[in-house]
């Protein structure tokens, strides 16, 4: 294990007592116990609070914009599969603004892992529903209540066959670090969404909401997270229960094998040289 | 007599027009023929009507011409659009199964299905555009043994019995023809003293990435930008490219933005409306500063416009995208052998400032094929990735302020931490809201503009110097205006070229230079509102005496411009 302070960065912003700082804990732990040191990580992120994650991480770092966090990630792989990424996304970020590539993120399988902090509320801009407010949430922008049902993002997840699907709940410190260390260490896409309550926008889904609810999957008994079937029931569970832990585990081929350059060895480590005689000879 | 000949060879999409205009084009190359063509086609796949124009000389050619002198009708539409072109000794070939009206009184060799292959009409029909070849080939007396082996590449994936079909078809359309265009041979041409290229605007320009040493492209099809996804596509394996095809062009342009953070040369590209897509990310290359090459190929618009056609509209929605100020480079070739070198240029461009550098090209610069030969261009490209590589001493500050503007760049995974950051940030990436801060960091971007400029010039010229008539243009505009311009010289109307390649940062000192003898100065332009010479106004204070100005989607001729110029008088 290496020491904690090594991934120490700048001072935060986040209110206090939000649901971002247990999972930056357990994340700096994950990072420690699997020994993967600063330079060989990238965090990419997007833009939220949960956003500003890797700015107090000590990390390679690539803070986009909007939504756009699993591009950004996916060029990263491509370039230099010996970086380990992680991108970390919001429901908003993730969830609305990026959707497509959330979908196209499912099919590539690429080695990463995808964080999304879950708090069912926009925070950053102030209170606003997101896509994963329940139905009847009220906001300042929804005076009346939610009228859609939220996105069932883990279930469209395994639909579309993600190599590995989990939840975490940030007020369960051990059993969140166990799922980013195996969120990581898994050969492909891996999403982990984590319930990570909104201490000032979002008054229903409180710590003690979340708390009531949440249960280890793998202490039903007999779950088996390669079963498509009962993961998508799983991840389609919402309400009196919410299932945390491995939900759903899909070995597939990965996208970076998908690509006959990266056999030689990352990309950033060749270096391509190329004759112009050579290129120009199918012309003639 | 100087050779010049326009062949037009025109159908509807789906019956081979394009199959057999490239192996054509290719075999009068290789006769020893000056050749370009154009291509002109629909947004469809099947039907509609399209032609393709392939001009033949004795002497190196820029541009398309007006005029037909051999028209190739494999339809009616065809017949009945061009007939009106044809010069006065123009010859037609046609598919004589489905073309029932030509033009009596004019030379002419008609394709009988049936007759190209005795006996077996559907293989006729399949087979006439090769017997069209033939045909063609037997007009201009040029041997028809090389455009075979040519015709046998080209439809070897249909199998066996196609490439018999093909190959009787066009030695029986070279029987047809044979003896009916003495005046169109091409016999007296001599063969060329080196092996010459034939190439599109968009090949030339992927091969400038690839000898510039891209090793990431990402991209989502769209005409006429798709043909240099497809051209790197095509060679990516040999080359060791990785090519993803993204789920829309936001997610193409952020990818490539993520290779280029890791490391590695990276391009991505798109037309008019992916563009609009593409805003967002640009300015999160230009505040992460990550180099970044981008194809723009413009169209005609607003929104989805004319899809397959011509335009140089886009200059200003290029140079101005995004919110607030930020530096960027834009550099739009005028020829393939330019766009190859350009291309080199824009990833040292990208990589020296760290910032995003545009190709802009359009439809006409992407499928017009010239004639080129190796000396045209260069003999090696030189690459320069001003990476920082040694011990970094402490902190590594990503976005250490410099003279310069420019900071030293590392990679992630090769030393200490790399943190980019879209939030205004501080020297080592970390988002501030500090205003101080802020205003140096956007002082320090804007800087590399400064410093870049004295890399650009970009000015092409023609003519006498002290002309008082100058024609200014860029981009593929290039080759029309140098021929119109060329053609006034031989009528003894001094005028001068001045084509502009490199766009932004605008290189005012050699503009200014290159128009300081100008008494009257003509912008040629592809759009509605001259938006070149807005940008010449805003930034020399000197503005056109006349615009000529095309936005009909289709390109530039020479005579069009000649036109122009009588129009202004």
């Amino acid at each position: 294990m290496l020491p904690l302070e090594l991934y120490q960065g700048v001072e935060s912003a986040w209110c206090p007592g939000c649901g971002n700082f247990p999972m930056l804990k357990a994340f700096k732990q994950a990072l420690a116990e699997l020994e993967i040191r600063p330079e060989e990580i990238v965090v990419v992120s997007g833009i939220g609070q949960s956003s500003k994650f890797p700015h107090y991480l000590k990390c390679n770092t690539f803070n986009g914009i909007h939504g756009r966090t699993l591009p950004v990630a996916t060029g990263i792989r491509l370039a230099n599969p010996e970086l380990k990424v992680v991108a970390v996304a919001g429901d908003g970020d993730c969830y609305g603004e990026g959707g497509n590539h959330l979908l196209a993120g499912f099919r590539r399988n690429a080695d990463m892992t995808l964080v999304v902090h879950n708090n069912q509320v926009y925070g950053l801009t102030k209170g606003q529903a997101s896509p994963t407010s329940d139905e009847g949430f009220v906001t300042l922008l929804q005076p009346q209540g939610v009228y859609t049902p939220p996105l069932h993002a883990l279930a469209l997840a395994v639909a579309q066959d993600c190599s590995w699907v989990g939840r975490g709940f940030a007020g369960d410190l051990e059993y969140l670090t166990k799922l980013y260390k195996e969120a990581i260490n898994h050969k492909g896409f891996a999403l982990l969404e984590v319930l990570q309550p909104c201490v000032t926008f979002n008054r229903v889904n409180t710590f003690q909401w979340y708390r009531q609810r949440v249960y280890h999957v793998d202490q039903e008994p007999d779950y088996d997270p390669e079963n498509e079937i009962w993961a998508y029931r799983k991840a389609k569970e919402w309400g009196d229960r919410i299932p945390t832990g491995v939900i759903y585990r899909n070995p597939r081929p990965l996208l970076e094998e998908a690509h006959p350059p990266l056999r030689m060895g990352p990309l950033v480590r060749q270096e391509p040289v190329r004759p112009i005689d050579g290129l120009l000879a199918e012309f003639y | 007599m100087p050779i010049d000949l326009n062949i037009l060879i025109g159908g509807a999409a789906g019956q081979g027009v394009h199959a057999i205009t490239l192996p054509l084009a290719k075999t009068l190359v290789r006769r020893g023929c000056q050749v370009l063509f154009i291509q002109s086609y629909e947004s469809r796949i099947r039907g509609g009507h399209l032609f393709n124009v392939i001009r033949v000389a004795d002497k190196p050619l820029v541009s398309s011409r007006e005029g037909v002198d051999i028209l190739v009708a494999l339809n009616q539409e065809t017949a009945a659009l061009h007939q009106g072109e044809l010069s006065r000794d123009g010859v037609i070939i046609y598919d004589a199964s489905l073309v029932k009206e030509v033009p009596a009184g004019r030379p002419s060799v008609a394709l009988r299905h049936e007759d190209l292959i005795p006996g077996e009409a559907k293989a006729g029909e399949v087979a006439v555009n090769a017997g069209a070849c033939g045909a063609l080939l037997g007009l201009l007396q040029v041997p028809l043994g090389p455009m075979l082996e040519l015709l046998k590449e080209t439809f070897r994936a249909k199998g066996a019995q196609v490439v018999e079909w093909n190959v009787q078809a066009a030695t029986r359309g070279y029987e047809l023809a044979a003896g009916k265009g003495a005046a169109l041979s091409l016999a007296g041409i001599p063969a060329p003293p080196e092996p010459r290229l034939l190439i599109s605007g968009h090949d030339a320009l992927a091969l400038g990435a690839l000898a510039a040493g891209l090793q990431f492209i990402s991209g989502y099809p769209m005409t006429p930008w798709s043909s240099v996804l497809n051209a790197v596509g095509q060679r990516a394996g040999r080359y060791g490219v990785v090519v993803e095809q993204a789920e829309d062009e936001i997610a193409a342009i952020n990818m490539a933005l993520g290779a280029s953070y890791a490391g590695v040369r990276s391009m991505t590209g798109t037309s008019g409306g992916g563009f609009c897509l593409m805003t967002e990310a640009l300015g999160l290359t230009a505040m992460t500063e990550t180099p970044l090459v981008i194809v723009e190929a413009m169209r005609p618009g607003p929104s989805t416009g004319l899809p397959t056609r011509t335009s140089q509209g886009d200059l200003g929605f290029v140079l101005w995208a995004g919110q607030d100020d930020f530096p960027r480079a834009i550099l739009a070739p005028g020829t393939p052998a330019q766009g190859f070198a350009l291309a080199a240029k824009a990833f040292n461009l990208a990589d020296r400032y760290q910032l995003p550098v545009f190709l802009q090209t359009d439809q006409a610069f992407a499928d017009t094929h010239f004639t080129h030969t190796a000396a045209e261009f260069p003999k090696q490209v030189e690459i320069d990735r001003s990476l920082e590589t040694g011990p970094a001493p402490g902190e590594y500050e990503r976005y250490a302020f410099t003279d310069s503007g420019v900071s030293p760049r590392r990679l992630p995974g090769f030393g200490p931490v790399v943190v980019a950051d879209s939030d205004e940030h501080t020297p080592d990436g970390h988002l501030t809201e500090d205003l101080t801060v802020r205003v140096k960091m956007h002082d320090k971007r804007l800087r590399k503009l400064q410093t870049m400029v004295k890399e650009l010039g970009g000015i092409s010229t023609a003519g006498p110097a002290d002309a008082p008539l100058v024609l200014a243009c860029w981009g593929s505009s290039y080759g029309p205006v140098a021929e119109a311009v060329e053609r006034l010289n031989a009528d003894k109307v001094p005028a001068r070229l001045v084509h502009m390649s490199e766009l932004w940062p605008f290189p005012r000192d050699v503009v200014s230079a290159a128009l300081a003898e100008a008494k009257k100065l003509v912008m040629v332009e592809m759009n509605a509102s001259g938006q070149l010479n807005r940008l010449l106004r805003q930034e020399t204070g000197i503005t056109a005496n006349h615009l000529i100005l095309k936005y009909d989607g289709a390109p530039f001729t020479p005579e069009f411009i000649l036109r122009g110029l009588k129009g202004i008088g």
